[in-house]
């Protein structure tokens, strides 16, 4: 990335206009996740209503940045980094919108979930989990300012430790169906809000990935870090067991 | 990896028509080329690119000598053409003209009917025995020029009373009449309005099959268009040269970077 000016400064409005809804949009997501995590630990139904509303306004920035690249693509031809710039910035808030639509989905089974009766503990470590998630799209933003290729690759290997608590709480809300069939609806619940972070730690992986691009110019070569895959594992050591 | 885009066809990169090595130009006391050393290859298309002084037609006239023309310009280092040295005394610039094939900014028909525009080259070369190897020839080069349909039915008009995207087209195919196997154009299209230059860029993917092409252009749309290989020229150097792809999204050289994103350089 150049600190030069184009000759042309209102391309240089363009893109700067266009960046900074894509970080406004990151600042509204990063918001999403951090109050619907909230809302389930505090049982707050006013607030995960908050952030059901709120998902219409980062969908409408999402087309607004969309019309705004096709615009930037028809009318300047960017090349090099500007346009991987625009490559970026379309891809990237495309990831933050269904990031929208995880936080959006947890508030909804948040409203539901209030009604039950509470499960021990794993509302907490479910917040952590998404603790965890928001910090990663904080960085991977921060990065996307800095064009910073270092930062965004650490955060693509933290995935690998969301993946992690998403195994854990995998097992635990198995145990705790187990233990009482009572709690098999919040668990179930509880366990779809757990992928639901898990997936928005992928598209976060993915921000990352496009930080990366920007930055360098290449996508990063090694495949992203994973897991061993133990849900699946525990899948069959469930049928083997009696 | 896997290349899915049509346009952008392999490239062989062994495949070297022109070699340069440390060429110098000077016009008097102007260092106008600097150390150029690059390999053009066949079957390829090459466009330099460069804001204006840059260097790259002084570079472009260098491949067919036209340079000879200017009295105080000077030229040193190697130009190979097939490995064989374009400046040993030996060498006739005619004959290498026939071989090296040009085509300029503005459209310069001679003020000739289209067919003689055409059969000029392969008569002063004696490509052509008889009339009917001649009348052979002028098809064969206004097909290759896309200008056959349009021009059949009026072969003996002037050459001069075609549109200006039909003139340049003439050009061109005056220019692929004595079988060449460099085709160097400059800004071929800068006089021409968006359809002509379409259909010159069209030509100049055919014209690939068989030429090595080079052209100098200031629209960089145009340079990522129709080339597969890309130049930069900045100040007498050759700052970079590479894949057009690469040029493209992700050049190496801030200076290219500068250039191709339209910033002050």
């Amino acid at each position: 990335m150049t600190d030069q000016h184009h000759i042309a400064s209102a391309f240089d409005r363009d893109l700067e206009s266009v960046q900074a809804q894509l970080m406004k949009m990151g600042g509204l997501v990063e918001e999403s996740i951090r109050n619907s995590a909230k809302a389930l630990k505090t049982r707050d139904i006013e607030l995960a209503e908050q952030v059901r509303k709120g998902d219409r306004e980062i969908d409408s920035l999402e087309e607004q940045i969309s019309m705004d690249c096709a615009s930037l693509i028809a009318r300047r031809q960017p090349a090099a980094s500007d346009l991987r710039t625009v490559l970026t910035v379309m891809r990237i808030s495309s990831n933050l919108e269904r990031i929208g639509d995880y936080a959006k989905n947890i508030a909804k089974r948040t409203e539901v979930l209030a009604q039950l009766p509470p499960i021990e503990g794993s509302a907490g470590a479910v917040k952590r989990m998404a603790k965890e998630v928001q910090n990663m799209l904080s960085d991977s933003l921060d990065a996307y300012i800095k064009r910073d290729a270092a930062l965004a690759d650490e955060v693509r290997h933290r995935d690998l430790e969301v993946d992690q608590m998403y195994n854990a709480l995998f097992r635990e809300f198995l145990t705790f169906m187990m233990e009482d069939p009572r709690n098999i609806s919040s668990c179930m619940h509880l366990h779809f809000i757990a992928k639901n972070i898990e997936r928005a730690g992928d598209h976060v992986t993915s921000v990352a990935d496009q930080v990366v691009y920007l930055a360098t110019g290449v996508m990063p070569e090694d495949p992203r870090p994973k897991g061993n895959g133990a849900p699946y594992d525990l899948g069959t050591f469930q049928e083997s067991d009696e | 990896m896997k290349d899915n885009l049509e346009g952008r066809k392999l490239v062989n990169q062994m495949d070297v028509k022109i070699e340069t090595r440390d060429v110098q130009v000077f016009y008097g006391d102007t260092h106008a080329i600097k150390d150029v050393s690059v390999d053009i290859l066949d079957k390829t298309v090459t466009a330099f690119i460069g804001p204006s002084g840059c260097g790259k037609s002084t570079f472009l006239r260098c491949i067919n000598r036209m340079n000879d023309t200017i009295p105080i310009a000077r030229v040193e280092g190697t130009l190979m053409l097939d490995g064989e040295d374009i400046y040993h005394s030996g060498i006739d610039p005619v004959q290498l003209r026939a071989k090296v094939g040009m085509v300029f900014q503005k459209p310069n028909p001679f003020p000739k009917s289209i067919y003689d525009n055409v059969a000029y080259g392969p008569r002063i070369h004696g490509l052509a025995p008889t009339k009917a190897d001649l009348d052979v020839i002028v098809e064969k080069s206004l097909r290759r020029a896309a200008l056959w349909d349009e021009a059949k039915d009026r072969l003996q008009e002037p050459g001069t009373g075609l549109s200006g995207g039909q003139q340049q087209r003439l050009c061109i195919a005056r220019a692929v009449a004595t079988e060449p196997e460099v085709l160097l154009m400059d800004e071929p299209c800068s006089a021409l309005d968006p359809i002509a230059t379409a259909q010159v860029e069209e030509l100049i993917d055919e014209l690939r099959e068989n030429f090595s092409v080079v052209i100098v252009t200031h629209s960089m749309q145009q340079a990522a268009r129709v080339s597969q290989k890309t130049a930069f020229f900045h100040l007498g150097n050759l700052v970079e040269y590479g894949d057009t792809d690469t040029i493209f999204t992700n050049p190496v050289d801030p200076r290219t970077e500068s250039y191709i994103t339209g910033r002050i350089g």
